[in-house]
């Protein structure tokens, strides 16, 4: 019986915790004390991360369709297959018909890797990870403003914080360790303020709930913004200091008044006042957002952070703003350049410095224009500009939401996944690769405070599982590359020569404490905790303008709901772990046994005026369309407001697929069925 | 059988699927009996009331009332499909194999009424635990005084267990009241819920010196002992069987722990002051 | 029972001697202050530390696995073989603590009273040899969240253990609890206790009680009130809003004995029926087929956990309550509810009333 340190690969957290293995089977999942982000906590899905591993529909060897079949075969079969096919579709249709697609959850080596095999061997930049347009608006507008698209404090450091605000985010669910921290800062007097059009658990314990019209956040930004420059409340030396272009912004915000934001944005105006005092007058005050699939347009996210700005809450400890990643590896394969428009350590493609420095490294010449997102490869194939789609760790046909990914894949002349199970997007795979699950590979994993953790190889892999990096070490090697990495440590190395803020982060740095926060660079080998302090600024931050207030909210007389979408309890992108751990199979399937036909949260007194009762269903009614689902009552929701969770397929396809791009809300009425 | 394996409270023994007889929507009657002789013999020693944890090999276990009176010869269960487990054996056919455990719970202590009038106020399928109660006092008729029956369903297509009830009616020395909430084309019968038939002219419901025998859907439960109590009988003098998410069965996996009780082995059967004391929603 | 001593230095060869007969279970170090039992082997003998936070993982798992197979169903045309699996491996836990040693002690009443006895939990139970080792290092053994004062279950068990060392200082004084500890207190290692080294003992865990927190009497009125029904809604619905709904409270507390049972079918066209740790506090912990969730808000389940674990009459009914002190709870939780906090939250209040 062993016991080894690894890290949970779930959520954005990446919470430490033991596996208790015999080297054949894991039997068991305990919190680590000591790690600083969790300190001996884990949520219901730690407790069960060991499950996956030993799930019986485990693919134990490579398949490859034949008539319409799928037939196990060998790896060298599959390779050759996969390179053949590949080969043939770029020499027909050029290097842009090829698209490679990895999900959040994917390691640092597997994006660094397929990133590199897209773009040094077969010479496109059509890479992206899964989660849609909404997380590249963080990261853009991160970069332009702070200079870094992640966390500047860690999880810990909220302990100190005197004001948290929690925006759109439920933590209960999504990040419950950090939810927790949430909440036991608040036992200890730190004031919290949840901004959310739901009710959740963190939200029982805030002492401002701010339950905000959806879509209204940079309302609110904007209105607390101009209240703590009204009262003086700005810190000018912090701005004078570091900051740039706080003229331009100022000129932004003059119609923010408070009486029409709070009228906007349906809340009280004197609270909004005083989480803005709150806020500007705090020692230290931390913001914390998500770039899940929830999550914002873009103002609300400049919002956010000239918020933070305005008052000079960088830098220091417990202050800060965090884009929190809901996904375990989102940070991570975002600096390992899975966006069509930035190789890994977020160079633009057409950068042509950054660019020239890559082309040194790797030996070859790279494309100069963006490539595809995601939902743009997966919505009619690219416009039919894409014939071959590469698939990692990813299976778009039950997770993807925006796009049709059924019909692009059908489309699709080539297609190849790698996954652990055969899963719904198997279905329309011509190759599939069989990858090793948690607890049999030690890989990198970055979590949301920038944490580059290992994770441990505690059993051997099953059957002739490989690892995902591995695979595509093979393949671009039997495409004529001399790729010669051994280990994972070996691509880990070249990492630190391509990005720079992983400079030092070896598997041997990293293995010596709890992994290493970037930067971790020659000057900095233990990594850093919060960035920007103790006035090291590099550069200076940039306010940006938000757009001018205009009383927006006009009453649709025929659609006077906002329908909103999201997560619901663990549903989770029907992620693989829930499906295969008993416990969370129930928990998760609660809802949906409860609803089968999945809900629409309506709260009870929008109801009372509809004259629906729980369980009743009812058609949803948008302009782009119409969808039929149950009612669920709740009061968590906001009035006027109802929530759609995202597995929720017809309402997707019906509304929201038609639904322009980067609404975060969609004008419905809610009617009684006709039968 | 070793040692080890008679004592495992957790092994089911297999039990095969004789015939499958449709009861009303969703709702079918299996019989069955053991493989092995001699745990026919032992299982058929179980009080009316107790319940067997029914298991679907690769599907899962759940727990189900002996609806049979002890004294009938075929065992039977009257399960409606309603989850996966249940949904699973609604798909068998005779001869298939599954795992029955038991008998667990308390029962009804029949041999404690003796003298006493029974009244049975059933609703739904409520009567499928009640029923193996009802043989058993019919059987042993002269051991129990009156015998009042009062059943009542949403439409005539609900009622339960119809030969059975058709020969209630019919038979002397019991009364057997009838009532649906909705009448369809053919009913002759009462209209309006069970407790309308408290207050029908001709039936006086006996209530000196008898137990009343409750078990209906939460609402149903809730206005029959408002009902009953307010025609005087004592709390100790009402009894019921609860429902609960069970896994086990013996106690120990703690799903089915109300309040102080684990409804599997202090109950399912309880008088209506303990249920009250259990401070939970039934 | 007789004392004896051993040398410090020479307390190791007791794992020596237990190999011989057992597969050997010590505490070791992980990560900073990280602890974990595991199996002992030539290799990684010279790691073992006594002296070190009670890992957080349970040791109830050794005789109440987090997740064990009961039996493997094989289908075939005509014919179904159940075949039930037992583990007979004789188990030592060298330097299990008082608290984990009381948590035992109430399993074993759960799961072999009451009207049936569980065969799987027995099985395991009767091949365990515990080494109970007592807390005497405020700071080092004996943490903050520790309290099992309270509880009565320590610094010292009283019984159930096979031995039980204690640190006084450059010898440890060992003492048998069983007939299978005094066979193996023969062993010419063990050398006579004086009455020196006795007093020493007395004197140390006089010593070591002062530094638990003063809260003794609190927990006997949070028994009073919850077994009354006396706690507010208010308290209860406080305890949810600040539950996560995680279920660690369950699985690191070495009295809680909820599983759930599942058919998992394996790779071989086979089934296995698993049991594995479940919780009260999951929303689906009694959620019926059909959707009837007695207990679907969170402070209802939270008040069923409280209840089940400080309830008079269950304290009665197994003579033992579910409860050792052991502080896990409290380590675990996200939202400071573990059972301190709860018990600080419902004298307060309660008490607030009672004032009025």
């Amino acid at each position: 019986m062993a016991h080894k340190l690894t890290t949970c690969t779930f959520c954005g957290v990446g919470c430490g915790l033991y596996l208790e293995t015999d080297g054949k089977n894991i039997f068991g999942a305990y919190p680590s004390m000591s790690h600083p982000t969790n300190r001996g906590r884990i949520c219901i899905r730690g407790w069960h991360v060991h499950e996956v591993a030993s799930a019986p529909d485990r693919l134990k060897k490579p398949l490859i369709k034949k008539n319409g079949t799928f037939v196990e075969t060998t790896w060298d079969e599959a390779v050759n297959t996969v390179v053949q096919r590949l080969r043939e579709i770029k020499e027909k249709y050029g290097s842009d018909s090829l698209a490679f697609l990895c999900s959040p959850r994917c390691s640092n080596e597997e994006s660094y890797l397929l990133q590199k095999f897209a773009r040094a061997v077969i010479g496109t930049n059509n890479v992206d990870h899964g989660t849609g347009v909404y997380g590249h608006n963080s990261i853009n507008v991160l970069l332009e403003m702070i200079g870094v698209p992640a966390s500047t404090n860690s999880i810990e450091e909220l302990d100190k914080s005197e004001v948290i605000i929690v925006d759109g985010v439920d933590l209960g669910k999504q990040l419950p360790t950090i939810g927790g921290r949430v909440i036991r800062a608040h036992l200890n007097g730190a004031k919290v303020i949840v901004i959310d059009s739901r009710r959740h658990r963190v939200a029982e314990n805030a002492d401002i709930f701010l339950q905000i019209r959806p879509g209204t956040e940079y309302i609110l930004y904007g209105a607390m913004c101009k209240i703590i420059y009204d009262k003086g409340l700005c810190n000018r030396s912090f701005i004078k200091g570091h900051c740039q272009d706080f003229d331009k912004f100022l000129e932004s915000i003059r119609g923010y008044d408070l009486i029409g934001a709070s009228d906007e944005c349906g809340v009280a105006p004197d609270l909004i006042e005083k989480a803005a005092t709150w806020y500007a007058t705090a020692k230290n005050a931390a913001i914390l957002y998500s770039t899940g699939i929830e999550s914002r347009r873009v103002e609300s996210i400049i919002g956010s952070v000239n918020l933070c700005l305005i008052a000079g809450q960088i830098g220091k400890e417990g202050a800060g703003i965090y884009p929190l990643t809901e996904h375990n590896n989102l940070q991570g394969v975002c600096d390992m350049g899975m966006i069509p428009s930035r190789f890994a350590g977020y160079y633009s493609v057409d950068d042509f410095a950054g660019r020239a420095r890559l082309e040194k490294i790797w030996g070859k010449r790279l494309p100069t224009s963006p490539g595809l997102n995601a939902r743009e490869t997966l919505t009619h194939c690219g416009n039919g500009k894409i014939k071959a789609i590469w698939l990692c760790r990813y299976d778009p046909v039950s997770t993807a939401f925006f796009a049709d990914a059924v019909s692009s894949l059908e489309r699709a002349e080539f297609v190849v996944v790698q996954h652990l199970f055969k899963t719904a997007t198997g279905d329309y795979a011509d190759v599939i690769l069989p990858c090793t699950a948690y607890g049999e590979e030690q890989v990198t994993f970055t979590n949301t405070e920038r944490r580059i953790q290992l994770t441990a190889k505690a059993i051997e892999p099953l059957g002739e599982a490989i690892p995902a990096w591995k695979q595509i070490c093979m393949i671009a090697n039997a495409f004529g590359e001399n790729w010669d990495y051994n280990t994972a440590a070996d691509v880990m190395a070249e990492i630190g020569r391509v990005v720079p803020f992983y400079e030092r982060a070896s598997y041997d740095n990293l293995s010596a404490d709890y992994g290493r926060q970037w930067p971790c660079t020659l000057e900095k080998p233990h990594g850093t905790k919060t960035l920007f302090a103790d006035g090291d600024i590099p550069y200076k931050f940039k306010f940006l303008p938000l757009p001018g207030f205009t009383e927006q909210r006009m009453e649709e007389k025929d659609y006077p709901l906002q329908l909103i979408f999201g997560h619901s309890l663990y549903y989770w992108h029907r992620n693989v772990l829930i499906q295969h751990s008993e416990i969370l199979k129930r928990e998760y399937r609660i809802l949906l046994l409860d609803y089968p036909e999945g809900f629409v949260e309506v709260n009870t007194s929008d109801a009372e005026k509809l004259k629906v009762r729980d369980g009743e269903k009812v058609q949803i009614v948008a302009r782009t369309g119409s969808a039929v689902a149950a009612v669920r009552l709740t009061n968590e929701i906001r009035q006027g407001t109802v929530f759609v969770p995202y597995f929720l397929r017809e309402v997707g396809e019906k509304i929201l697929g038609r639904a322009i791009n980067g609404q975060d809300y969609v004008p419905v009425r809610i009617q009684k069925l006709t039968t | 059988m070793n040692e080890k394996t008679e004592k495992n409270i957790y092994l089911p023994k297999i039990a095969i699927l004789d015939r499958v007889v449709d009861e009303i929507k969703d709702v079918r009657t299996f019989y069955w009996h053991f493989e092995d002789p001699a745990e026919q013999e032992k299982f058929k020693r179980f009080l009316p009331g107790q319940f067997a944890q029914i298991s679907i090999f690769g599907v899962g276990e759940f727990p189900a009332s002996l609806p049979p009176s002890p004294t009938e010869k075929e065992t039977f269960f009257t399960i409606r499909a309603v989850g996966t487990c249940t949904e699973a054996l609604h798909r068998m056919k005779p001869g298939e194999k599954f795992g029955v455990r038991g008998p667990y719970g308390n029962g009804f202590p029949m041999d404690k009424y003796e003298g006493k009038n029974l009244v049975f106020v059933a609703g739904g399928i409520g009567l499928i635990p009640l029923r193996s109660c009802i043989i058993y006092a019919i059987e042993n008729r002269d051991k129990y005084g009156k015998i009042q029956i009062f059943y009542g369903a949403r439409t005539p297509a609900e009622l339960m267990y119809r030969e059975n009830l058709s020969q209630w009616e019919k038979q002397a020395g019991i009364e057997c009241y009838l009532t649906v909430d909705r009448a369809t084309d053919g009913w002759q019968g009462n209209v309006g819920v069970v407790g309308s038939l408290f207050k029908k002219p001709g039936v006086k419901v006996s209530v000196e010196n008898t137990i009343a025998f409750v078990c209906g859907p939460p609402i149903m439960f809730r206005f029959v002992i408002k009902d009953l109590l307010e025609m005087g009988f004592s709390e100790d003098n009402i009894v019921s069987t609860l429902e609960r998410y069970m896994k086990c069965g013996v106690g120990k996996c703690g799903h089915c722990c109300i309040g102080s009780a684990y409804v599997c082995v202090d109950g399912p059967v309880f008088t209506y002051r303990q249920i009250k004391k259990l401070g939970e929603d039934i | 029972m007789k004392a004896r001593i051993i040398e410090s230095e020479n307390v190791m060869k007791i794992v020596d001697l237990l190999m011989e007969k057992y597969e050997v279970i010590a505490p070791f170090s992980g990560l900073g202050r990280d602890s974990f039992f595991e199996r002992v082997t030539d290799e990684n003998k010279h790691l073992i530390k006594l002296h070190i936070p009670n890992p957080y993982y349970p040791p109830k798992r050794f005789v109440f696995p987090h997740i064990e197979r009961m039996m493997r169903i094989r289908a075939g045309k005509d014919k179904i073989d159940i075949e039930p699996e037992y583990n007979v491996k004789p188990l030592a836990i060298f330097g299990i603590r008082s608290c984990d040693v009381a948590g035992i002690g109430h399993l074993d009443r759960f799961f072999l009273g009451g009207k049936y006895r569980d065969c799987y939990y027995e099985i395991r139970r009767k091949s365990l040899f515990l080494v109970n080792m007592v807390c005497s290092m405020p700071g080092v053994d004996i943490t903050d969240e520790c309290f099992c004062l309270c509880a009565d279950t320590g610094p010292a068990a009283r019984e159930l253990f096979d031995l039980q060392l204690m640190d006084i200082g450059d010898v440890y004084l060992v003492v048998a609890g069983s007939m299978a500890g005094e066979e193996f207190l023969r062993d010419p290692i063990f050398k006579k206790a004086t009455q020196e080294h006795v007093d020493r003992r007395r004197a140390i865990l006089s010593e070591v009680r002062k530094q638990f927190k003063d809260t003794t009497s609190w927990f006997s009125a949070t028994v009073r009130y919850v077994s009354q029904g006396a706690v507010l809604e208010k308290t209860w619905e406080e305890i949810g809003n600040r539950c996560l709904e995680c279920g660690g409270c369950t699985y690191v507390c070495p009295a809680c004995t909820c599983f759930t049972v599942s058919d998992r079918k394996s790779a071989n066209g086979e089934v296995e029926r698993v049991r594995i740790w479940d919780s009260c506090a999951l929303g689906g912990f009694t959620r019926m087929a059909g959707g009837f969730n007695p207990r679907k808000a969170v402070h209802d389940r939270r008040n069923r956990r409280f209840y089940r674990k400080l309830a008079h009459y269950f304290i009665q009914r197994e003579l033992s309550m579910a409860c050792v002190g052991c502080g896990r709870c409290a380590a675990v939780c996200h939202g400071d509810v573990g059972m301190p906090a709860v018990v600080e939250m419902i004298r307060r209040a309660t008490v607030q009333v009672e004032a009025k």
